[in-house]
């Protein structure tokens, strides 16, 4: 343990004993990895550390003294809500104190104004439930169900049914944040007063501190509480059906409707997207990758791959499925509207409407739980990016190419550009490009694929969400604001002048290009010299 | 090279004065806030000016005053400290209108007259404030967070990417404009986030105090294909706003606000001298106003399942609110309302804030719905207070998000003639933000000297560190000094 003992007990102080420790064996459950999000590739084997002490805090107070008290014996720290998010959640330098904030675990919904209150450690599952029962709902990001609502506000927090509730970062009201220092900053309403349903606070709004496009992983402090708005939903309940793990949940037809359409083309797919939103229908549009269908006919791993060697370069190019969520959220009524007027857009596009199971089993309830996506045992969203649809396209396609370049190890998915979807009733378009590979073999490529795509998106000005800690903050800096890295360091270097909490972010990835010698032949861009870590 | 010779280098004869009554131009606005003088104006032309002159402000630690409309209520472009008004009115450029994505890209003294005449040739619209003057600047009201009327869109937000001079004189874009070449980019600047940070919140509700966006890109939405105006005389405010928890959580309507009976008749009066009193005295204490909109595709049938929806609740839920194309009374409102709430205050017409008297102090904030009769009350002791008629406060309340919160606003009318009642108004201000403040009301906006301290010291830890981050980016604070905490 090289936390001291003197700064141990100050710690112990705090949490009281049963919430600390710096026993190996409990530490090592703190290990990033094995499955999941990342896992497994260069980054996770140069860049993470098991901690050397973990406590639980319960309060907002408590969190707070533990950040103070690293600030004064100077250990690096690192808040940890689930987890999910692969091996960047975890410490990234030795002996670091690891503040698994699952305990602070209380929520409450305000359902006539709209709100949920929730601690850290509280995940969508509970709060999806919760808000169901109410009337209300709530996007579920792609990690799925069981992940921290903080942590993912505060992170991504998207999914199809983005298309009509729009970003997450909208949805952030009244909330807590310990800065790395220990100073606690209260944000909207909270500012003035114990009622957090509002979102600004008083002037410019401090929420530009909680996130980027998708967040910094907490290197700009740790939110202990946070409001977050919930949406009006349709009065009738989605029923539960099935026996785990094969649970689906059945949707009222009256009110709510999923209807998956062949289309002649993509273009076709996209026009549909154009027109519904201008028509101002529907709760959510996607186009549906092939993978994912195959996934969901797969009952084993095993499965999965006889059903995708079956795939070819041509059935990719031409299966061009649309699934469309449609919400009566005013009325049975509306719905029928909806689908009319969506009838009346898609028949011209030559779509055909396919018989649609009347179930769900993935977007309101469970997003993409990370089971789904482990044919490899391993996964990475090389790309998630918010534009519009003409960027989105054409995104996804340029990634399909560049990966060719790079497969194997990556899987082979026979030139599948990723899927693409309408947000914001039709103002933003998102690509997604997930790849999956063997951590059985040599992953290198991977993590050069991966660093490729960057270069890609500046090569071909493209926007990302993979800035600020998620790529190489001296080769994306200068290429986005121009120099966005400049003032995101001297926010951190204000509010963490002791660069303890989760160092070396944001310059992780710079980090971990220096130690991966693997990426030493992509590396053409300046830095100065990094932080030295343990 | 003095600071008037060295600015005169830097824009140019055309683009500078110091012509004593230019200067005086800027010295006050319609607000009640103190007077003014700024030492020098300069006009830019293009981003590239705006950057010379504040990093030249900055080495020389002048203030700037950025300005980008013609009108102003609040007193935030009032020099507090002289310097250089940085006067963008003439970066007055719609670069495009892209209807494909519903987005609009405008230069920073684009305004409302001139962004809804061009949107409305293509068949778009803004989401916009309540009558905005047709002089404000489309990006300003938006970084400023004025209130929409329009409550349906769960999104919200139309600000998108957009281009921001730093006080260090550094040009940054933000969200999806921020890449290399924007906007020759297959980016359109169509996402408002990063890069790396949510820079856009700190410069919305910043009063120009954390640099100067000079343009920015904008949602737009469809102009309805039909809409219908609906109207409810209110006597019982808490029963009204009951009724729009019900309907607006359901997605039913577009626009939709409450006016007391001052501030609709200052609105629709044609005839000043003859139709006002008589409009207030007969219109009830609010109205309830609802469009509901039919859209591009069978718009009679979104009319239709919006009006069965309302029809089933209003008999069902709440019969004593009578929802009718009409006021009593009133039968050509519908026809006249309608098309203001989506256009801006007509620029012959005298502003209809100031219509009454001629000078106009708005208190507003906000709070819960339901808490809405506990401040409306509140004001009418306060006002009494101080003797001001209660009758002339006007007031709007104006849901936001589903009714799950609402932006509540009294209008108190003074003649600015008259020392005495711009005197009492002021008092009356002072003393109603104190106490409102106190009960609840959340001043996110917060505008005039007293009512900014409070506010500041009340939200200390915030204050703190909205000064440490303002520290970052302007150290040397010449953006707009004295507003805000800063």
């Amino acid at each position: 343990m090289a936390i001291s003992k003197e700064a141990y007990k100050v710690l112990e102080s705090i949490v009281g004993a049963e919430y600390i420790s710096a026993d190996p064996a409990i530490c090592e459950g703190y290990r990033a990895g094995p499955g999941g999000y990342e896992c497994g590739l260069g980054y996770e084997r140069v860049m993470t550390r098991v901690p050397g002490c973990v406590a639980m805090p319960r309060t907002t107070e408590e969190v707070q003294k533990i950040v103070k008290a690293c600030n004064r014996y100077k250990i690096p720290y690192v808040p940890y809500s689930t987890g999910f998010y692969g091996p960047r959640s975890h410490p990234h330098v030795s002996d670091a104190l690891l503040i698994d904030l699952k305990r602070m675990d209380d929520f409450e919904i305000d359902d006539k104004h709209l709100y949920a209150v929730v601690g850290s450690g509280v995940i969508y599952s509970q709060l999806q439930e919760e808000a169901m029962k109410r009337g209300l709902y709530i996007v579920i990001g792609g990690g799925g169900s069981q992940v921290s609502a903080i942590a993912n506000m505060i992170g991504d927090g998207w999914s199809p049914l983005s298309y009509r509730v729009g970003l997450p970062h909208r949805r952030i009201l009244g909330t807590e944040l310990i800065l790395p220092d220990g100073e606690l900053v209260r944000l909207g309403s909270l500012a003035f007063q114990d009622d957090s349903f509002w979102s600004e606070g008083p002037g410019p709004d401090l929420r530009g501190l909680l996130r980027g496009f998708t967040g910094h992983r907490g290197f700009l402090g740790i939110v202990t509480k946070m409001a977050i708005k919930l949406l009006p939903f349709q009065p009738e309940r989605l029923v539960p059906s099935g026996i785990s793990p094969h649970t689906s949940l059945q949707l009222p037809v009256n009110r709510v409707r999923w209807i998956n359409f062949t289309m002649p083309s993509k273009d076709a797919m996209r026009q549909t997207m154009v027109e519904m939103a201008k028509a101002e229908i529907g709760a959510g549009v996607t186009k549906v990758p092939i993978f994912w269908r195959v996934i969901a006919r797969a009952k084993s791993k095993e499965e999965f791959w006889e059903l995708w060697s079956k795939e070819t370069e041509e059935t990719i190019k031409n299966f061009h499925v649309l699934r469309v969520l449609l919400i009566g959220f005013t009325s049975e009524e509306q719905l029928e509207y909806e689908e009319r007027v969506l009838m009346d857009i898609i028949t011209p596009l030559g779509g055909e409407a396919r018989r649609t199971r009347p179930t769900d089993e993935s977007w309101f309830k469970n997003a993409d739980s990370a089971g789904m996506w482990l044919m490899c045992g391993g996964y990475v969203s090389v790309d998630y990016v918010i534009e519009t649809l003409e960027h989105s396209i054409p995104h996804g396609e340029n990634y399909a190419k560049l990966k060719r370049n790079f497969t194997p190890p990556l899987m082979p998915d026979y030139g599948d550009p990723g899927w693409f979807q309408s947000f914001e009733l039709g103002h933003q378009g998102y690509s997604e490009f997930l790849v999956y590979w063997d951590p059985d073999e040599n992953t290198d490529g991977v993590d050069q694929f991966y660093l490729e795509t960057s270069k890609e998106n500046i090569r071909k000005r493209f926007y990302t969400s993979l800035l600020g800690s998620h790529q190489p903050l001296y080769l994306t800096g200068p290429a986005y604001g121009p120099n966005y890295h400049k003032w995101l360091l001297k926010i951190k270097d204000e509010f963490d002048p002791q660069f303890i909490c989760h160092p070396p972010v944001p310059l992780n990835h710079d980090v971990f290009v220096e130690r991966a010698k693997w990426l030493h032949p992509q590396k053409d861009w300046e830095s100065p010299e990094l932080p030295k870590l343990s | 090279m003095s600071i008037r010779e060295g600015l005169l280098k830097l824009v140019g004869s055309e683009k500078f004065t110091d012509d004593p009554k230019v200067l005086k131009e800027y010295s006050t606005d319609f607000s009640l806030a103190p007077s003014g003088v700024p030492n020098y104006v300069v006009k830019p032309k293009k981003t590239e000016d705006v950057q010379r002159v504040i990093k030249f402000a900055n080495e020389h630690s002048i203030p700037v005053i950025p300005v980008s409309s013609s009108a102003h209520f609040y007193g935030t472009t009032i020099p507090k400290q002289g310097g250089i008004v940085l006067d963008l009115t003439g970066m007055n450029k719609i670069f495009e209108i892209d209807e494909l994505n519903r987005r609009v890209r405008i230069e920073a003294g684009v305004t409302w007259e001139q962004l809804t005449s061009e949107l409305g040739k293509k068949g778009f619209r803004m989401i916009m404030p309540l009558l905005p003057h047709p002089l404000r600047s489309v990006v300003t009201d938006y970084l400023e967070r004025e209130m929409p009327t329009n409550t349906v869109y769960d999104y919200g937000e139309p600000l998108q990417g957009m281009e921001v001079v730093w006080p260090t004189g550094e040009i940054f874009r933000t969200g999806s404009a921020s890449v290399t070449g924007y906007p020759d980019s297959p980016s359109k600047g169509g996402m408002p986030s990063g890069p790396g940070l949510d820079f856009y919140r700190l410069l919305q509700g910043a009063q120009g105090t954390m640099g100067v966006v000079t343009w920015a890109n904008l949602k737009i939405e469809c102009l309805p294909k039909i809409d219908k105006i609906l109207f409810a005389p209110v006597r019982e405010l808490d029963y009204a706003i009951e009724f729009l928890y019900r309907v607006l959580r359901i997605r039913i309507g577009q626009e939709c606000l409450l006016l007391n009976n001052t501030n609709l008749a200052t609105v629709i009066a044609d005839d000043w001298s003859t139709d006002f009193e008589k409009l207030r005295a007969s219109l009830p204490p609010w109205t309830l106003i609802l469009v509901i909109s039919g859209m591009q595709r069978d718009p009679e049938g979104k009319i239709q399942y919006e009006e069965q929806a309302l029809d089933k609740i209003l008999r069902n839920e709440f019969p004593e609110i009578h929802l009718a194309n009409n006021l009593p009374g009133f039968p050509s409102l519908g026809k006249k309302l309608l098309p203001m709430l989506r256009k801006p205050w007509p620029k012959k017409v005298t502003y209809w804030k100031k219509r009454y008297k001629g000078g106009c102090q708005s208190l507003f904030f906000i709070t819960k719905p339901t808490s809405a009769s506990k401040f409306i009350t509140k004001i009418e002791e306060i006002a009494a207070k101080h003797g001001y008629p209660i009758s002339d406060i006007g007031g709007y309340l104006q849901p936001i998000e589903h009714n799950r919160a609402c932006h509540l606003e009294f209008n108190f009318f003074y003649d600015p003639a008259s020392h005495s009642e711009a005197e009492r108004v002021r008092s009356l201000y002072d003393e109603a933000a104190k106490i409102l403040l106190s009960e609840g009301a959340l001043f996110t906006r917060p505008y005039g000297e007293e009512l900014t301290k409070l506010v500041y010291e009340r939200a200390a830890d915030y204050t703190m560190t909205l000064r440490r981050v303002k520290k970052i980016f302007d150290p040397n604070n010449i953006m707009n000094p004295g507003n805000l905490c800063f």
